[in-house]
Parts: C-alpha cells; sequence; structure tokens
C-alpha cells in the first residue's frame, strides 16, 4: 500500500494580503482523486523545483504561494509567485482548490506558521 | 508629475524595474551634469520646470495668505497650465484567460454607450471616475500625468479573488464568492481608485512593495481611492466612513469591509491591522506568502490613520487640503525608499509650503503623525 502524500498549499498577497491554507492527503480523498492528485504532483515534478522561484513581485497584488508536498518521508516546499507559476503548477493549485475532501482555511497575515 | 518633456518612458521591462520614476532633484542635477546631450537637455528642463513650479506655488501660498483669499480662488494657478484631458476608458473581456490573453475582446470604448454585461460598465465607470477625479482636482491627466489610456479586463481567469494594476492595464479577477464576493471587485469604486493609485505610484514615486515603502504604497493607494469614493459621493471628511472594500468580502470572511482607515484593525474579523507604530508588525521581506513582503498590507493601517487623523482635524472635503498635501507628497517628493517617517516630515514640509510654516494645516498634519507614534 502506497504511503499517504499529503499536500498543502499557502497562499498569500493579493488585494487584501488574505493567506489561505488549503490542504490534501491521499488518505482523505477517494481513491480516484487520490489517484489524481498523485499524477499531478508528478506531472509538476515538484520535488525538482527550485525552493525559491521568484524574486521580488514585480507589480502589487499577485499572489504568492508557498506549496509543501510530503511523500515517503520526504518533503519540499517551492515558494513562487503568481507571475512565474508554471502551466503544471498552476494547473495543481487549481484542482486542489477545489477537490471534495480537501481542507481550507483563510487567516491573517503574519501568523506564524 | 504632469510635466512635459520629462525623462519618462512608460512600459515594463523585462525584470519589472519602474521604468516610469521620475528622478528627485539630485539626480537630475547628475544627469544633467554627466548625460548625453539629450539627457541633459531633458533633465534641466525638468529641473527648471520643477523649481519653477514650487516658486510659483510658494508665491501663490504667500499671495492667498496676505490677501485672506482661499486658495479654491487661484486653483487656476496649480499644477500645470491648461491641462488637456485626454480620458481614454477602454474595457476587455478576458473571457477567462490568462495574462497570455490579455487584454482579450474588446467591449466598450471611450464614449460609446453601455455593454450589455454589467461588470464591463462598472469597470468602465470607476476608471472614469478615477480620471475624473485625479484631473478635477489635481489636474493629472491620466495616471501617468500624459493621458495614459486606462485599458481594463474583467472576468479574468476564473472565480479569481483578485484584482490588480499590472503595470500596463487593469485586471478584475470575478471572485469565487468565498474570500470576495462574485462580481465584487469592480462595483467598489475605492478599489478601483486604489489599483490606478498603485499605477500613479508606479510613475512617481516608484515606491518599492515590501516593507515600509511598500505600507506607504498601499496607503498611498488606500487614500486615493477612498478620496475617489467620497469625491464622487460628495462627502466631506466627517460624512465618509472611512471603509474601503465595503460590501466586497465573500462568505469565508466575516465584517463590513476590507480595511478602515478611521480604525485599523476593525473593519472584519480577520482585520489585524495596527493604528500605532507600538504595534507595528516588523515581518520578514521574504517570500514566505504569510509575511506580506514584510506586512505592507497590514503596516499600511498607521499612515492611513494618519492620513484620516489629518482630513478630519483640517474639516471640509478631504481632497481639498490633505488630499493635496499627500498628493505633492507622493507625486514630487517620496522616493522608492522613503518610509515613514521621511514620508511624515514631507507632508509637514509641503503642508508647510502649501499653507505656510506654522499654519494650522501644518501643525494639523504633524499633530496626525504624532498620534500614531511615527513623529516624536
Amino acid at each position: 500500500m502506497l504511503a499517504v502524500m499529503k499536500l498543502s498549499i499557502v497562499r498569500g498577497g493579493g488585494f487584501g494580503g488574505l493567506v489561505t491554507v488549503t490542504s490534501a492527503d491521499t488518505a482523505s480523498l477517494a481513491p480516484g482523486d487520490a489517484g489524481t492528485l498523485r499524477a499531478k504532483v508528478e506531472q509538476t515534478g515538484l520535488f525538482d523545483l527550485p525552493e525559491h522561484m521568484s524574486g521580488p513581485p514585480r507589480q502589487p497584488h499577485p499572489f504568492t504561494y508557498a506549496v509543501t508536498v510530503e511523500d515517503q518521508g520526504r518533503t519540499h516546499t517551492v515558494r513562487v509567485s503568481e507571475e512565474d507559476l508554471p502551466e503544471s503548477l498552476s494547473a495543481l493549485i487549481s484542482w486542489v482548490s477545489s477537490v471534495e475532501g480537501r481542507e481550507e482555511r483563510v487567516v491573517p497575515p503574519g501568523l506564524e506558521p | 508629475m504632469p510635466f512635459h518633456g520629462g525623462t519618462c518612458r512608460s512600459g515594463q521591462a523585462p525584470h519589472g524595474e519602474l521604468l516610469c520614476s521620475i528622478a528627485p532633484p539630485d539626480v537630475l542635477a547628475r544627469v544633467a551634469e554627466r548625460g548625453s546631450p539629450e539627457e541633459r537637455e531633458a533633465a534641466i528642463r525638468t529641473l527648471v520646470e520643477s523649481v519653477a513650479l514650487r516658486a510659483r506655488r510658494n508665491a501663490v501660498s504667500s499671495l492667498v495668505r496676505d490677501l485672506n483669499a482661499d486658495l479654491a480662488d487661484f486653483s487656476f494657478m496649480s499644477g500645470t497650465p491648461a491641462v488637456a484631458a485626454e480620458k481614454r476608458c477602454t474595457v476587455y473581456d478576458a473571457q477567462h484567460g490568462g495574462h497570455l490573453n490579455l487584454p482579450g475582446r474588446r467591449e466598450r470604448g471611450e464614449g460609446d454607450p453601455p455593454a450589455a454585461d454589467p461588470s464591463v460598465n462598472e469597470a468602465y465607470d470607476g476608471s472614469g471616475a478615477t480620471y475624473d477625479f485625479y484631473m478635477d482636482v489635481f489636474k493629472r491627466n491620466s495616471i501617468d500625468g500624459q493621458g495614459l489610456e486606462l485599458v481594463s479586463s474583467v472576468h479574468y481567469l476564473t472565480d479569481y479573488d483578485n484584482a490588480g494594476w499590472n503595470g500596463v492595464q487593469m485586471v478584475y479577477g470575478d471572485g469565487s464568492g468565498r474570500m470576495f464576493a462574485k462580481g465584487a471587485f469592480t462595483k467598489a469604486v475605492d478599489v478601483i481608485g486604489h489599483e490606478l493609485t498603485h499605477g500613479v505610484t508606479q510613475y512617481t514615486a516608484g515606491l518599492v512593495y515590501h516593507k515600509q515603502p511598500g505600507a506607504l504604497n498601499e496607503s498611498m493607494s488606500d487614500v486615493f481611492g477612498s478620496l475617489v469614493k467620497q469625491y464622487g459621493r460628495g462627502q466631506s471628511a466627517d460624512q465618509a466612513d472611512w471603509l474601503l472594500g465595503e460590501g466586497i468580502l465573500g462568505s469565508a470572511v466575516h465584517g463590513e469591509a476590507l480595511r478602515s482607515m478611521k480604525a485599523p484593525g476593525t473593519a472584519f474579523d480577520l482585520d489585524r491591522q495596527p493604528a500605532h507604530m507600538d504595534d507595528y508588525r516588523d515581518l520578514p521581506d521574504d517570500d514566505d506568502p504569510r509575511n506580506d513582503h514584510g506586512g505592507v498590507h497590514i503596516n499600511s493601517g498607521i499612515p492611513n490613520r494618519a492620513f484620516f487623523l489629518a482630513a478630519t482635524a483640517m474639516g471640509g472635503y478631504a481632497w481639498e487640503k490633505a488630499g493635496r498635501i499627500w498628493y505633492v507628497t507622493l507625486t514630487e517628493h517620496l522616493r522608492p525608499f522613503s518610509e515613514f517617517v521621511e514620508a511624515a516630515e514631507t507632508t509637514v514640509t509641503v503642508a508647510g509650503e502649501l499653507f505656510g510654516d506654522g499654519s494650522p494645516e501644518q501643525e494639523q498634519v504633524r499633530d496626525a503623525w504624532r498620534q500614531v507614534g511615527v513623529l516624536a
């Protein structure tokens, strides 16, 4: 049986600076969705993406993301601005943000992780 | 700054450095000294014009005080001579595409009748109102001072909980209904004024988007966004609600508005804005999304409240005195790395230039910054 894969997406910035934390793991999703999660993460090559993908914001209000994947004992976090989001990572974020079984909450900026 | 022949080009550089930041006098002087013949000519012209403008404004201010007249009597002399109004608002439908598909399908141009889509009409009206405010009150011809066409794209992406100025145009998401209400961004004229003011800042002070300069950048957008709203409603400083983004919040957040300039920290349940330097949040300026680039949306509460205090102390319409002081500060003095203390001291100096040293207005500005703990 495969170990649980966990994905969490912290999104900040935007018009209000508010932070949304969205997380999903293969144990909480329906089996089909769990498979899709693995496939989409695979497609992004998330473990091989650099930890810091963006410089200072070029314009006000882009969203900024920190995407963390945990799988089989390895953890990796990629921080990237909306301005520099690769297509596959954008697709992963969109999908996780609407999949049934995800957890989601909104918090003010500035809180400890 | 509405000068002709300034060294200002519009557009975006590949790495996003500001192409259109008006240089402060010392930089202009160096260019005048050491630049190419064309650069020297442009720098000297800009320097002479800014000196002339400042001298004329000081002369007018003295005259106003000596004659016991109203500054409004002299409004024909403020700003540049006979600025031509070139309002050009154009709205496109991004059709849920992303940045590669901007601006999208053209839906309404300047002077066209209303479109079928209410979002198009709201974006059109809001950018028009912002243009009118800056022209009527400050004789500023669009956000670059040179008649830049105001392009907006609505229906950007899908359920996108964001709106913004991307360096060349306005972009509006529809909102998901969770963080922001669907269709809300185009309905709120203060949101539109806020975003377009980021463009004004880009073309003038160039305040960088992190830490204190970033919080000042955010505050200037809140100040002038609020003034656009108050101007449209004909509200005086004490009639205004001083709320940003009233009615735009979605179901996941609870409250009246996104921010309050009168009472930072009270607008909605997750509002953590400080109202005083004692509560300044010195967050790291890194790429962690929780840190808000060093707290630019959080610490903006402090200069926001300073403006509210100054405007209400002066009374009347907030754009006439306090707004003018802040406008001159932003467009003629502040620089990319200006911090709170420099901004505060500058507003005090400008208030002295406009209303006289030792005037009630100058004292009210100084007192406002003292109340928020920026000046001693």
